[in-house]
């Protein structure tokens, strides 16, 4: 009773009042301070060369322009689908490969699945700065005595990448949920473990492929020290790499600078607001940034 | 019949093989692209780190770069890594015993062959060693030559046939084959269902125990040659105290906090009094012998020493404030208020851009001239403008000069540049950080926070003893990541860092990177690899340790 008496009283409503009140505004100034700095790259990719090192908040007249510029001479053009094509050759073999391998650690008993899977999960632990000196050594040789380029071609920037302990892992955590019932009936069916992989198992498990395709579209969209390495010339470089030294070298053209960075930026964006929920959850689950 | 049931037998077995060789093919491609771009460099890396290896291979130097790096603490590490090794073997046997006393039954028998493959495992890694330097020539080989496939075949053949490889394999095959017909055979005299974990921890741990023995000889070496060096060149050899010095350090500590675990424990006051106050002195103790610390990392490379301060000082400048901030918002966006979606959307984009753009965008706005943005921003509060990432010069002294006082140069603190990377770094990480902890938020189960509610708890007293407590496994996971993660930060920092801004922004990661692609010294940066690979680990122990014990799980 006493309770409900003290929550009706003006002074606790003017309390109350004031707390929300508080609490929005700390949300808010949180909120713009996130998006500032992408309203700025919007504003400067629009501006003439002169208002973006003047340092004006908006452009006079927006210049369009900028952002065909950027696009064909500046090379982003290139960049751009070399991305594209390398987020895609990673992202099939690594899902072709993983899926396999899930599987079978999953659903099939052999002598010595326990220690291989640890083994390949105490990989997880090494850091990258260890694995990437030899490894560039490695792919030096590759490409020296194999008939197909390594440096300067796709198997460097992609072959490295297609296994990978992670998606192995999250695949086999899924397939293992699969209830055993299913498989059995299958069997009896005659079915090969190929045709439940293909009829059973892959159409249950879109949610952990979506995770996979996610986080790989993300890796190779934020690549740099590797792919630094093993490009020299444009004809491989992906997007990072490519705005990296754009921005290094052409240091005064800011406003193309920012025109380049909108390109970079846009097809992650979308597609974090088309999968919204789903790129949320995929990026929480492994805690991965580079 | 008895034919029958042998055939029936026989088809089930061949179901069984068939099945097998399925896995193995399904798992071939992964674990051969793993092995050879996950755990095989790590060995290479061992093997480069050995080396002066300037884009070629050169000659072997042991241990120098380890020690022009971290002094005496190279050798220290090595000795670490075969402690260990002696470890993992120790281990082994206690699995071993384990299993045997279980099931009462004896385990020597199994130690023969295990005992032979564990050898033929040693002799393996030492064929890798021998093999090595002919594959790497190849390419060498190859230049100025027409290079076809046949060439390249015939040069790999030549690699792998010559005469000294060919005696190792043989070493190695042999040993192993010897090892596999002795399990064979006592097999066939002895069944038992265990056969293979015996002969698994058997040879793992010979495996260790030899490789260890092998580590430690080896560091002993390198060190005995080093003194001698040394005391031909007349200098003092301090580097044989120092490494006994800093070894007692850590092992009074180790010996404090198990001490200091058993006081807590203790049931009586007067016991806790005692061994807490052992703990102490040993504590004390410890801080005196390890105290040659740091003059010894001084001593080695002073761009891998600043590298290591810069790290610390991002460490320290981001992980709190980003896990605070995390903290607040996510508590208000919990709460039952309008548009949570929205923000969190919002708050999350920053963490999902990709980092050379983000980084290229903060770079303009912390440009170092007066017409950047932040420095208009501030000139509305009549500052004047800042060289921000041009500022090689430390803040604390910024700030201590503007007021008109001198300060030493040890409390310079972080550059301005730095501060600039550690705001791009909050500004990231705190959307990341959010959407975990309302993941943890909605872990909490309601009826706790309603039932402290009908006991009068304040809004303050719950947070302060029930959501923070309860959220603890969150921040400690948190904290793990995004420790590690300074000492793995490149991206960011490559793209920002200035050249006016001198080296006072290169952290770990960037100095080795810079070792590498820039200075092409390969050997020397395998080595620092090492060493930063020695400090996450230790990181990560110690945050299991300390914080382990003091996170409340559920």
């Amino acid at each position: 009773m006493s309770v409900v008496a003290q929550k009706s009283t003006p002074n606790y409503r003017l309390r109350r009042g004031l707390l929300r009140g508080l609490l929005y505004t700390i949300l808010i100034v949180g909120g713009i301070i996130a998006i500032v700095p992408f309203l700025w790259m919007l504003s400067t990719s629009l501006m003439t060369l002169g208002e973006a090192i003047s340092g004006r908040f908006l452009p006079h007249v927006p210049q369009w322009h900028n952002y065909v510029v950027a696009w064909r001479e500046a090379n982003f053009s290139e960049y751009f689908f070399n991305s594209v094509e390398i987020t895609f050759i990673t992202l099939g073999g690594e899902l072709f490969f993983s899926i396999l391998a899930a599987y079978a650690f999953a659903r099939m008993k052999f002598p010595g699945r326990d220690l291989i899977f640890m083994v390949l999960l105490s990989t997880m632990m090494i850091p990258g700065m260890v694995l990437m000196i030899p490894n560039f050594l490695t792919v030096t040789w590759l490409g020296r005595v194999s008939p197909i380029k390594w440096i300067n071609n796709w198997p460097a920037l992609t072959i490295p990448f297609m296994g990978n302990v992670f998606s192995i892992f999250l695949l086999r955590q899924f397939f293992a949920q699969i209830p055993d019932d299913l498989f059995d009936a299958a069997q009896i069916d005659g079915a090969s473990h190929w045709q439940f992989l293909r009829h059973v198992v892959l159409p249950l498990s879109k949610a952990p492929i979506m995770v996979i395709m996610v986080l790989s579209f993300i890796g190779s969209w934020n690549a740099l020290a590797w792919p630094l390495l093993v490009t020299n010339e444009p004809t491989w470089r992906p997007i990072a790499v490519g705005l990296f030294q754009f921005v290094d070298e052409a240091g005064s053209e800011l406003n193309l600078q920012m025109a380049g960075a909108v390109i970079t930026i846009l097809p992650i964006l979308v597609l974090y607001f088309l999968t919204q929920k789903q790129f949320t959850e995929s990026i929480a689950r492994s805690g991965m940034k580079g | 019949m008895h034919s029958k049931l042998s055939a029936m037998w026989h088809s089930k077995r061949g179901r069984q093989w068939r099945e097998y060789l399925t896995a193995y093919l399904m798992l071939a491609p992964s674990v051969i692209l793993i092995f050879t771009f996950g755990i095989f460099p790590v060995m290479f890396a061992v093997y480069v780190s050995l080396h002066r290896w300037r884009i070629r291979m050169g000659k072997f130097v042991g241990l120098a770069h380890y020690v022009r790096a971290v002094e005496s603490l190279g050798f220290l590490l090595f000795f670490g890594v075969a402690v260990g090794m002696l470890f993992a073997a120790w281990r082994a046997w206690r699995a071993v015993i384990a299993a045997a006393r279980e099931h009462a039954e004896s385990p020597w028998l199994w130690g023969v062959p295990g005992a032979v493959l564990g050898v033929g495992g040693v002799l393996w890694m030492r064929y890798g060693v021998i093999l090595l330097p002919g594959v790497l020539e190849i390419p060498n080989k190859a230049i100025g030559v027409k290079r076809s496939q046949g060439l390249f075949r015939k040069l790999l053949w030549e690699a792998f046939t010559e005469p000294h490889v060919l005696v190792a394999m043989g070493a190695a095959a042999g040993v192993t084959l010897v090892g596999l017909l002795l399990w064979w055979v006592l097999y066939r005299r002895r069944p038992s269902a265990r056969h293979s974990t015996y002969i698994l921890q058997w040879g793992t741990g010979v495996f260790f125990l030899l490789a260890g023995f092998i580590t430690a000889g080896f560091t002993y070496h390198q060190l005995q040659l080093t003194v001698q060096k040394a005391l031909q060149e007349g200098k003092p050899p301090t580097i044989a105290t120092h490494v006994v010095l800093i070894t007692i350090g850590l092992i009074l500590f180790y010996a404090a906090w198990k001490l200091w675990q058993s006081a807590v424990d203790s049931a009586s006051d007067k016991g806790f009094a005692f061994k807490g106050l052992a703990a102490l002195f040993l504590l004390v103790a410890g801080w005196i012998f390890v105290a040659e610390l740091p003059p010894v990392i001084e001593a080695g490379d002073p761009d891998l020493w600043r590298g290591l301060v810069v790290t610390i000082y991002y460490a320290l400048g981001t992980v709190p404030f980003q896990l605070g901030i995390a903290l607040v918002l996510s508590y208000l966006l919990f709460q039952n208020i309008r548009g949570r979606e929205f923000f969190r959307v919002l708050y999350f984009m920053p963490y999902i851009t990709p980092t050379v753009a983000s980084a290229a965008v903060f770079r303009l706005l912390f440009i170092g001239h007066p017409s950047g943005l932040v420095n208009r921003f501030l000139r509305l509060f009549g500052i004047k403008p800042l060289k921000w990432l041009w500022e090689p010069r430390g803040v604390f002294s910024l700030i201590a000069d503007g007021l008109g006082v001198h300060i030493p140069s040890w409390a310079a603190g972080p550059s301005l540049a730095l501060v600039v990377i550690i705001i791009y770094s909050i500004w990231t990480y705190v959307g990341y950080d959010t959407v975990i902890y309302l993941a943890g938020l909605g872990n909490i189960p309601n009826e706790i926070n309603e039932a402290a509610e009908i006991d009068g708890a304040s809004r303050w007293q719950i947070f302060r003893h029930i959501t923070l407590p309860l959220l603890s496994p969150t921040t400690y996971f948190l904290s793990l990541i995004a420790i590690i993660g300074t000492f793995k930060a490149f991206n960011h920092i490559y793209v920002m860092r200035e050249t006016e801004a001198l080296k006072t922004v290169n952290t770990f990661s960037v100095v080795i990177f810079d070792t590498f692609f820039t200075d092409t010294r390969y050997g020397y940066a395998s080595a620092m690899a090492f060493v930063l690979f020695a400090i996450i680990l230790s990181l990560t122990y110690i945050n299991n340790k300390v914080q382990g014990s003091r996170v409340f799980y559920q």
